[in-house]
């Protein structure tokens, strides 16, 4: 039973994973950009939700009407500095990965290297927890599930229905004929990198709801949204979110049956053999 | 070069040792040797990441997992097993170094392995390494460990002394075997990865032997001033050892000193750590990381080559914005001590370093060695045209037998064909590239290769130079099964290929392009010897005036003689040349053409992949049609090519069919 509830507590927890990592499998599937500065976006978003929600008091969920504007305008103006610079896939992940650094300072600066919760008084979710049967689920990884389900829902469905999403995919196939097309990637990745941004305003988010935010968070959160980004596959919204389920079922039954330690190992040994088995994502229906 | 090399690094690390003992007499503060351990344990940990990172591109974030591991074996088996600490030095350097190879023997094997993966994988591994040792008691558990302060023998002096000096010890050794890489085969083996890894490896580099040697060494670097830091800092903690300050630091000191040469990241290191010491003595340590990241940034974008080959370019300039902004202050008895002065002096220097030349300097500087090189040019000009007058060109079609007595001394009687290819097939997924393919090539030959696009062609190039491999049947090169071979080997047994779209080495000249080829070759030979035999290969093409120009620098026919250049450097027995034409306006084909006839007529036996069937007609003894991943015909090209079966594959099958 403690395995059961294991898997599937670690499944819901899997959703904040997937909702971390389906922007930057976006940016790195579509623009060749790999933007480690999302995981500051990330951070920003959760110490904004923490400082609102605080200063406001106003549901923790409510923040997102402040900090996804805030965090779209991020995004969207690195990704135009990135284009305009003309970065390449791998100069953007020093230069994004010199950006995180920046933040990490910055945010320790400004609010402490410490842990900090949101008040119990402001944050009505952490406490709670949704019982069916013997199992028991808290609340904040429900709503992440929640979140995770619709976010991923919702950019499926723009990549594959809209012209915008058809557009930003026929530029990942082929950028030049894309661009012969009359395909505008400046404008179409400005606004790609901009809703990533907004996903990470929710990641953020979704974060300070079930835990404690300090500034070097983005560095424990590393290894695993890379995990499912390449278990995803590089670009792949919906193989993003099961690849996140994935994770974090095998890393909560992990950590009940052998140890909390071996969990990181048993995903990295994961990832190893998907890079060598896989190259293009665990879930890939079509042959390349 | 070495020998000089090495006597500098011994005279070196002899007066850098010295300071420890005469420090008293000369009345400087401990504190100074404090802050000069402090920049050999990041100057030894920078150099750790350089000779991988920075010397065959394979970017790591995972620096600090090498410091971890040194850290926590130094303070296990100090504080906790009681170990003398310089028995646990060895341990360290060892256990680091393990792991680095465990890593890179499990990444480079991926096929699908590409900078960024490598570079997120490391990026894992600290992180990884942390978690298990917060929650193991054995090594941490979660408290940190206590590392005792060693009893120091009287002729070193004290604490810091010790420290000092192994501080200087690794230090000076790791820029040793810098400095021996980067001047070794190894070196160049590195930087050919770095370039264009898998044209490398077809040349005959071994790149998986080469990343692991760097790999390893960096690990037992890393591992090595890792262990001296944990006695340094006297408390191993998960953060202070596993934190991302460790990668950042030293991929700034690297990216701004320059990463293409073993003083880069010294250089590096000395301006960061003095920039460190000063923000923390006037209160802004918080805003430091702040300030690193910046750096690297804006390095990234405007400047990634970094300090070293500017300082290069002008050192005397450079020198003197060092020492005189220091003489100055101190003179004039300006700025708190010696490190104040130094920063100034650094900061100073950085600036003109990064200044761009100006025009009338810059003309200044270049006559000099320019008249020499122009003279040199000259005279590898006449060489090659009297090369090329030698070496009469056959007017008419070579002939159709081995002409050269080299080529048909591999072959006599009925010995082993140069190439045969049994029953092979090739597929991807469900797709088949190529379908029970059979087919000899033969010494002396020169083979034209074509079909339609699609029918299989470069598959088969891939196959026969052992970068693929088939899915069944049997590919023999020179009578030897290539199945198990990687394709270095089966360059060295003498297949080499050319490609379509060139990939020269861009950071080497034309030269060292095809000089790189030759140290690799199945004689492994050293660069000045390389250099000379490069310059007969070029004049073979006809690219003796280009030898020192980069490749950016000549146009496109000139890039695809240079393919064949390197890829002759290699010594084939069988040259295969993939679409060498593509792209040359008329005279330039003609004039490659000579360069082919000429390359048969010196007894290398040749396969060209061609769309210009004008050109292939003329110069083939035999032609083999592909379509659709078969064998559709071969034999003499006048035949071939009015078989209606080739015809129909190539402009397809008439209306009434």
């Amino acid at each position: 039973m403690i395995v059961i509830q294991a898997a599937i507590a670690g499944a819901l927890t899997g959703g904040l994973f997937a909702v971390m990592s389906v922007g930057l499998s976006l940016t790195w599937g579509m623009l060749r950009v790999i933007n480690l500065a999302h995981f500051g976006l990330i951070l920003l978003g959760a110490y904004l939700t923490f400082q609102l929600a605080t200063d406001l008091a106003i549901d923790p969920i409510l923040t997102l009407v402040i900090t996804v504007p805030l965090l779209f305008l991020a995004g969207a103006t690195m990704q135009y500095a990135f284009d305009r610079l003309a970065l390449g896939e791998f100069n953007s992940l020093i230069v994004s990965f010199g950006l995180l650094i920046i933040v990490v300072q910055v945010v320790s600066n400004l609010w402490s290297a410490d842990f900090q919760r949101m008040d119990a008084t402001v944050n009505p979710y952490a406490t709670r927890a949704l019982t069916i049967g013997p199992l028991a689920f808290p609340l904040p990884t429900l709503v992440a599930f929640a979140f995770a389900v619709v976010i991923v829902g919702s950019a499926h469905l723009i990549l594959t229905r809209t012209y915008p999403g058809r557009a930003l995919r026929a530029f990942a196939q082929d950028r030049p004929i894309a661009s012969a097309y009359g395909i505008d990637h400046v404008r179409l990745g400005t606004l790609l990198a901009g809703a990533t941004g907004g996903t990470a305003a929710a990641a953020g988010m979704l974060f300070a709801l079930g835990s404690a935010v300090i500034p070097t968070a983005p560095f424990e959160w590393v290894g695993i949204v890379f995990a499912v980004v390449i278990l995803g596959g590089i670009g792949d919204a919906v193989g993003t979110l099961l690849a996140g389920l994935l994770v974090g079922a095998v890393s909560g039954i992990v950590s009940v049956v052998v140890s909390p330690a071996a969990a990181p190992l048993v995903i990295f040994s994961a990832v190893v053999l998907a890079l060598m088995l896989r190259p293009n994502g665990v879930f890939v229906r079509r042959s390349p | 070069m070495i020998r000089r090399g090495s006597l500098a690094f011994l005279a070196a690390a002899a007066a850098l040792a010295l300071l420890a003992f005469v420090r008293d007499a000369l009345g400087f503060p401990v504190f100074y040797l404090v802050f000069l351990s402090s920049i050999w344990f990041w100057t030894a940990q920078a150099t750790s990441w350089n000779i991988l990172s920075g010397f065959s591109g394979y970017f790591s974030f995972g620096q600090a997992a090498l410091v971890g591991v040194g850290a926590y074996t130094t303070a296990v088996l100090v504080g906790r097993q009681d170990w003398p600490f310089l028995a646990t030095l060895p341990v360290a350097g060892m256990l680091a170094m393990i792991l680095a190879l465990a890593v890179g023997g499990l990444a480079f094997r991926l096929r699908s392995l590409r900078g960024e993966i490598f570079a997120l994988l490391t990026l894992a591994v600290p992180f990884i390494l942390a978690s298990l040792a917060r929650i193991l008691p054995a090594i941490d558990g979660g408290q940190g460990v206590v590392v005792p302060t060693p009893d120091v023998s009287d002729i070193v002096g004290g604490f810091q002394e010790l420290l000092y000096l192994l501080g200087v010890a690794i230090t000076v050794g790791a820029l040793f075997v810098a400095f021996l890489v980067q001047h070794s085969r190894i070196g160049w083996g590195l930087f050919a990865i770095r370039d264009a890894e898998d044209v490398a490896e077809g040349l005959g580099v071994p790149t998986f032997r080469l990343k692991m040697l760097a790999i390893g060494a960096s690990g037992l670097i890393g591992g090595l001033a890792g262990s001296v830091f944990a006695l340094q800092i006297g408390f191993v903690t998960v953060e202070a050892v596993f934190g991302l300050t460790i990668p950042l630091f030293v991929i700034v000191m690297c990216v701004l000193g320059g990463r293409d040469h073993w003083a880069g990241p010294l250089i590096g290191a000395v301006i960061v750590v003095t920039l460190q010491d000063r923000l923390a003595a006037s209160g802004f340590e918080g805003w430091s990381m702040v300030i690193l990241g910046t750096i690297l940034a804006v390095l990234v974008v405007l400047a990634p080559d970094g300090l070293v080959t500017r300082i290069r370019r002008r050192p005397i300039a450079v020198g003197l914005a060092v020492i005189v902004p220091i003489a100055v202050l101190t003179l004039a008895d300006l700025g708190d001590g010696l490190i104040d002065r130094l920063a100034v002096g650094l900061a100073i220097a950085v600036v003109v370093a990064f200044t761009p030349i100006p025009a009338w300097t810059r003309a200044w500087v270049r006559a000099r060695p320019s008249v020499r090189g122009a003279t040199a040019a000259d005279q590898r000009v006449t060489t090659a045209d009297r090369y090329l007058v030698g070496t009469t060109v056959p007017a008419a079609r070579p002939e159709p037998t081995p002409v050269d007595p080299a080529a048909t001394a591999s072959t006599e009687g009925p010995g082993p064909h140069a190439i045969e290819v049994v029953q092979v097939a090739k597929r991807y997924g469900g797709v088949r590239a190529l379908d029970g393919v059979s087919l000899r090539i033969e010494a002396g030959e020169l083979v034209g290769l074509v079909g339609p696009n699609g029918s299989g062609k470069s598959t088969l190039i891939g196959l026969l130079s052992g970068v693929l491999k088939p899915t069944s049947g049997r590919i023999l090169v020179a009578g030897r099964d290539t199945a198990d071979l990687e394709p270095h080997r089966v360059a060295h047994l003498g297949v080499a290929r050319t490609y379509q779209i060139p990939k020269p080495f861009e950071s080497m000249t034309v030269r060292d392009n095809v000089a790189m080829a030759k140290m690799f070759g199945r004689q492994p030979v050293g660069l000045e010897e390389a250099r000379h035999a490069a310059e007969r290969h070029l004049a073979l093409v006809g690219l003796a005036d280009r030898a020192d120009h980069r490749p950016s620098g000549i146009n496109l026919h000139e890039r695809q003689l240079l393919e064949m250049a390197r890829a002759l450097a290699t010594e084939p027995q069988v040259l295969m040349l993939d679409e060498a034409l593509a792209g040359l306006n008329p005279a330039e084909i003609d004039q490659a053409v000579a360069v082919v006839r000429r390359i048969h007529a010196s007894g290398v036996t040749i396969v060209i992949v061609e769309h210009l069937l004008r050109v292939v007609n003329q110069l083939a003894t035999r032609i083999v049609v592909l379509d659709q991943g078969r064998l559709l015909a071969e034999g003499e090209p006048t035949i071939v090519m009015q078989d209606p079966a080739v015809v129909s594959a190539y402009l397809g099958r008439p209306a009434d069919a």
